[in-house]
């Protein structure tokens, strides 16, 4: 999901930027600082976890987790993700300081519309819905995600049309993964650990 | 997964006050990534590499860690010279090449690694901490400050837990596969992760209680910039702005 | 200095405490044992206030206690070295992490950097201000936290299981600390010769219940 720094347009670039300074605000707001260990913890295991490969066929993807960071922090996921994404453009170069904006967006608005999208039905008690709600919510999260990737490329120049509709195609495999990632995630953490999916992170 | 890789070093750079390397190195990505012109560009991206010579940084890891960045641009070499409209110089069968496609993948590809060498001479060769420490004097809100202090303390820690997660994965043969017995698996894992993520924090919250948290952290250490640190952060704003500027 | 009366205790509908009384007096030096799961630690974190129990009354330094409030005027008079060293070092630097008890007691930053270099000298850590708290080694982690706990000048300690983990140099460094000191502790442990050499009382957990022996 990452693009390199030097790729996209200047307007691209700004206007990420400041919709990602946006939903970081709106998330700091909605943050409590005796809730800042727990959100923190939640970002680095979501950022080792990233680390795991799972194989698909002959190649191997690795974890997003976007949507269900999202379903159990809502709009804190915004600062979550800039945190993760800023230790990695410092520590990997994996992104840089003029994409960050863009990057965050394009992980954490996806975030934050399955918190509102599938964040009541994952937490119904019905197993099916549940089950239902937390693999479209991993697997929407992917799919938006490059959806927007692909938008970002397209909108710096036409010339990366194709390029975009790669993007989206090479993710078909990856939204399916976490979509089946997400649902096991979900069900084990209502049995392991109910209380985290109730949005405890952060003022609702 | 190697943290902090170029973080420890004696040159000159290493020991900048990471609050002008963190204002140079946003300065410069900025500017580059503006730029339009090839020969900007290129002339912009002798900045870093005179700061990574300056920084001595291995010469082979610095090579692998641009090889890894670099699949990004690798991957717009295989359409923009194509789609870019322009030139014919070339037809593989079907597909024309373009000159000026060829020239755009070009500048992507020097923009983008001046960016990732400045990033790595300028952040990298300070400890993720002190960066971040530097963002908290630079007016960063101290939440998010916080967020970036607990977060990398603890990467540490839940990596290892995640090793010794994968270690009894594997003790057990566990054999990876493409099949739902090993999504179930990395899903548990991922749950387990995140679980104990959460139960660690709630004792460490507890830990702050017993200390007498009451809502408030601290920062204690505090930079002197040197005059090296003025030169160098001034040369690290104007320099790029200069090529920016007569070469665009 | 500590009493607890018909302390009662359930965790996921499971009894770990089952109308326990318990006493600590000035001067005590209390080990505490008992089976993996019988609620030492349980107890340890009722005394701190970081369990509510079911029934049972909390009375700490003559005075009963039920709210968050009543505890926080506590927590710095009584401390509570965790487990796992890795939830209390949460700071960058050992400095500010030693430093962080003081500074919530309203000492200002000089002061706090004095107490923090006169407490890490009591436990010949002198020169480790600067060191990352991530980056030291177990023995280190658990004398840190030691440091962080003894920086708030405590009339009591609370040490759970404070020799997992550690190399003999550093047990005998915690010995030495233990018996200079005059401090009243608890000492919750499974190192019966540890507890020999530093205590001078041992209550027993089990099944709910408490014994002195």
């Amino acid at each position: 999901m990452h693009i390199s720094e030097g790729v996209l347009a200047a307007p691209v670039l700004l206007a990420g930027a400041a919709l990602g300074l946006a939903g970081t605000a709106a998330g700091l707001k909605k943050l409590d600082y005796d809730r800042i260990p727990q959100v923190a913890l939640l970002a680095a295991a979501s950022f080792v976890a990233s680390f795991i490969h799972v194989p698909i066929g002959p190649a191997s993807v690795h974890l997003v987790l976007n949507g269900i960071l999202g379903v159990m922090l809502g709009w804190v996921a915004f600062p979550a993700i800039l945190i993760s994404l800023f230790l990695q453009a410092i520590m990997f170069q994996f992104g840089g300081l003029t994409v960050l904006g863009v990057t965050t967006c394009n992980l954490a608005l996806p975030a934050v519309l399955g918190y509102y999208a599938f964040g009541p039905g994952i937490r119904s008690s019905k197993p099916r819905v549940s089950a239902i709600c937390s693999f479209s919510c991993g697997f929407v999260a992917v799919l938006l995600s490059s959806l927007a990737v692909a938008g970002c490329l397209v909108l710096t120049g036409d010339s990366f049309w194709a390029g975009a509709k790669m993007i989206v195609m090479a993710h078909i495999p990856v939204m399916f993964i976490e979509g089946f990632i997400t649902l096991g995630c979900v069900r084990f953490l209502k049995k392991v650990k109910p209380e985290m999916l109730e949005v405890v992170y952060g003022r609702r | 997964m190697k943290l902090e890789e170029f973080a420890t070093g004696s040159s000159f750079i290493h020991h900048l006050d990471p609050r002008g390397k963190v204002v140079a190195a946003a300065c410069f990505s900025g500017l580059v990534s503006l730029t339009q012109s090839l020969y900007a560009a290129l002339a912009a991206l002798a900045l870093p590499v005179m700061l990574v010579a300056l920084a001595r940084l291995d010469f082979k890891r610095l090579m692998t860690r641009l090889a890894v960045v670099n699949g990004f641009i690798l991957f717009t070499w295989f359409f923009i010279p194509f789609t870019f409209p322009g030139e014919v110089i070339y037809s593989i069968g079907p597909l024309d090449i373009h000159r000026e496609g060829v020239l755009y993948a070009c500048l992507l590809t020097v923009k983008s690694n001046a960016i990732i060498l400045a990033l790595i001479a300028l952040l990298g060769t300070s400890p993720v901490l002190d960066v971040v420490h530097a963002l908290s004097h630079l007016g960063v809100p101290d939440k998010l400050v916080h967020l970036f202090f607990f977060c990398f303390r603890y990467l540490h820690t839940i990596r290892e837990e995640y090793h010794k997660l994968s270690e009894a994965l594997k003790v057990r043969s566990f054999r990876p596969g493409t099949n739902l017995h090993t999504y179930r698996t990395y899903a548990y894992l991922v749950g387990m992760l995140l679980v104990r993520s959460f139960h660690r924090s709630q004792r460490i919250l507890e830990a702050l209680k017993c200390r007498g948290f009451s809502g408030r952290f601290y920062i204690l250490h505090h930079y002197q910039m040197k005059r090296r640190d003025y030169l160098f952060t001034s040369c690290g704003l104007v320099l790029p702005c200069l090529l920016v500027v007569f070469l665009a | 200095m500590i009493r607890l009366k018909n302390i009662c205790f359930n965790y996921n509908s499971r009894q770990v405490l089952d109308n326990v009384h318990f006493r600590v007096d000035p001067g005590d030096r209390i080990g505490l044992v008992g089976p993996n799961g019988s609620g030492k630690t349980t107890l340890c974190r009722i005394i701190m206030g970081l369990l509510t129990p079911d029934a049972g009354e909390v009375e700490i330094f003559g005075q009963i206690r039920r709210k968050e409030n009543d505890f926080a005027a506590i927590r710095g008079r009584i401390g509570f070295l965790f487990q796992d060293p890795d939830d209390q070092l949460f700071c960058p630097t050992v400095l500010e992490d030693v430093a962080f008890g003081p500074l919530n007691q309203g000492k200002s930053p000089d002061e706090a950097k004095r107490i923090v270099q006169a407490t890490l000298a009591r436990l010949n850590l002198t020169g480790f201000e600067e060191r990352f708290t991530h980056k030291l080694s177990g023995g280190e982690k658990r004398l840190v936290s030691l440091a962080t706990v003894l920086s708030m000048e405590p009339e009591m300690l609370i040490l759970d299981e404070p020799t997992t983990g550690l190399d003999e140099q550093t047990i005998e460094t915690l010995v030495h600390l233990l018996n200079g000191t005059n401090l009243t502790y608890i000492i919750v442990s499974h190192d019966k010769d540890f507890l020999e050499r530093t205590t001078n009382k041992t209550f027993s957990i089990r099944g709910g219940g408490i014994a002195g022996s």
